[in-house]
């Protein structure tokens, strides 16, 4: 049976029927047509269907769209701003920390949930925060230092 | 991957969620952090019609300290919280670091306690750390309230003492005395996301600074079909003098209790080999520690 249910999805309020069997990680991609979130393995080892929900990042495929209810939820899609790329999106474009594209949803949400909480972190937090999420083309290196790019970028805009 | 079809609950209490699942017995499973349970049903391996959510249930995802003598962890209570909680990390370093090394971060946001525990995977993280501390599990029923310490729970691989119509509530651990100290090690073939090829959990308490070992707890995961406490090498330790020397030969004591299976993780001797190893280094992390033990800050 079908249930009601409210969330805010990259900043806007939605309300829509779910099934309960449904992940969110469909919900977004088949319901919402958000279809930046990828759908690797869809057994939580991957980390391509990461998002951010409530402020932490998470693997959609592991949560049910139900259990999304009155949450708030921040995709790739919701980076961003009036056209301009979030300094994490604009430092994978320079570092060239993408090859493929298929983890790079996963690997910046990840790093967006890590700088919210550490705005200055270390190599060893970048590289735990991004545990969950594989790559099979970049080798990780370019990934590390384009987050690390990124911190200084946010630091710097913060402080002036 | 699709998950099959079932009836959703999210009781707004705790005896409602009693009431549902004493109704529904076998057919239906707590759905806490879902890293587990939703993981099997997508894999055919286990089929509830019914999930019943511990979402809306008020106070079983937090942490209280119970004044000096001890804590009580909701079952609820994420691996994340666990490991970034001062009380924990201080006074219950093997939980904290345990749940610090427990999948990857987005599984650490959700994965709970709770289902660690009740999944009884052999390799699990955090049930040799809570044996370790000696914890005492809160199972309830609609109809009853029991007691139960999780050094007496695991029965086998996904097997524990509870019951199709119960439900782990809260996991009370209490607080180590002076001069104690924990460590955990956990050997997987790569850092992250790894399930343990083998995990050590110690509590060593000295009856002085400089003095012998009053009390020690040595709990291995992966090496048995349940985890299990060391309990010859923890004898072998009591009231002698703690050295490095005197930890390896607990730690050779220690491989005595294992039966350790050869698979794609590991052979049997590795694993021998590893228990020995990383026993011994625990020892010695939480003598460590139990030297530098401090009264919390009032
Ligand atoms: C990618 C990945 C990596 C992982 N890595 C690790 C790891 O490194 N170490 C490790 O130990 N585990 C690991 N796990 C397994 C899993 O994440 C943990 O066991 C986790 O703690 C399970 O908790 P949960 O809240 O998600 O359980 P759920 O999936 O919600 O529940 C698990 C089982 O316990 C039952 N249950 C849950 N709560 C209760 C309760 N309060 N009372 C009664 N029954 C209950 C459920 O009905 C279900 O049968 C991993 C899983 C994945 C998908
Ligand atoms: S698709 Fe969710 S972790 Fe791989
Ligand atoms: S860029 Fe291809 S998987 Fe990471």
């Amino acid at each position: 049976m079908k249930r009601i249910i409210k969330l805010t999805i990259n900043g806007k309020p939605v309300e829509t029927a779910v099934s309960p069997n449904q992940t969110l990680l469909q919900f977004l991609r088949d319901d919402m047509n958000l279809t930046g979130t990828k759908h690797g393995c869809g057994l939580g080892d991957c980390g391509a269907c990461t998002v951010i929900l409530d402020g932490k990042a998470v693997n959609s495929c592991l949560v049910l769209a139900i259990q999304a209810d009155n949450s708030e939820i921040l995709t790739i899609e919701g980076l961003a701003q009036d056209g301009k790329l979030h300094p994490i999106q604009q430092s994978f474009v320079d570092k060239g920390a993408i090859q493929c594209g298929f983890c790079t949803p996963g690997m910046i949400l990840s790093a967006k949930a890590l700088l919210d909480q550490k705005p200055n972190p270390s190599e060893l937090e970048i590289r735990t925060a991004l545990s969950g999420n594989l790559c099979r083309c970049t080798g990780y290196q370019k990934i590390v230092e384009a987050i690390g790019e990124a911190a200084e970028v946010i630091r710097m805009r913060e402080e002036s | 991957m699709l998950l099959p079809k079932f009836y959703y609950h999210e009781p707004a209490t705790l005896e409602e969620a009693l009431r549902l699942l004493s109704e529904m017995g076998g057919a239906a499973r707590i759905l806490a952090g879902g890293t587990d349970v939703l993981v099997r049903m997508k894999l055919k391996i286990d089929k509830p019609s019914h999930l019943i959510s511990l979402q809306k249930i008020p106070g079983i995802d937090v942490i209280i300290q119970r004044e000096n003598h001890g804590v009580t962890i909701g079952a609820a209570v994420t691996a994340a919280e666990l490991s970034t909680n001062e009380l924990i990390l201080e006074r219950f370093a093997p939980i904290g670091i345990a749940a610090s090394r427990l999948g990857a971060p987005g599984i650490r946001n959700r994965a709970t306690i709770g289902g660690n525990l009740v999944n009884a995977r052999p390799a699990a993280d955090l049930s040799p750390a809570c044996m370790a501390l000696d914890a005492t599990l809160k199972l309830k029923s609609a109809k009853n309230e029991r007691e139960v310490r999780v050094n007496d729970f695991f029965r086998g691989p996904g097997e524990t003492l509870i019951e199709p119509n119960e439900m782990l509530v809260s996991i009370f651990v209490e607080t180590p005395p002076p001069w104690s100290g924990g460590a955990y090690i956990k050997l997987g073939a790569r850092k992250a996301l790894e399930i343990s090829m083998v995990n050590v959990a110690v509590l060593l308490t000295l009856q002085s600074q400089d003095g012998p070992i009053a009390d020690v707890k040595i709990a291995l995961g992966a090496v048995a079909p349940t985890p299990v406490r060391a309990f010859a090498a923890e004898e072998f330790l009591v009231g002698k003098q703690p050295s490095s020397e005197l930890f390896k030969e607990a730690g050779a004591i220690g491989v005595g209790m294992c039966e350790p299976i050869t698979d794609h993780r590991g052979t049997m001797e590795y694993r021998c080999l590893m228990i020995e190893t990383l026993t011994s280094r625990a020892l010695n992390q939480a003598y460590n520690n139990a030297i530098n033990w401090k009264p919390l800050p009032v």
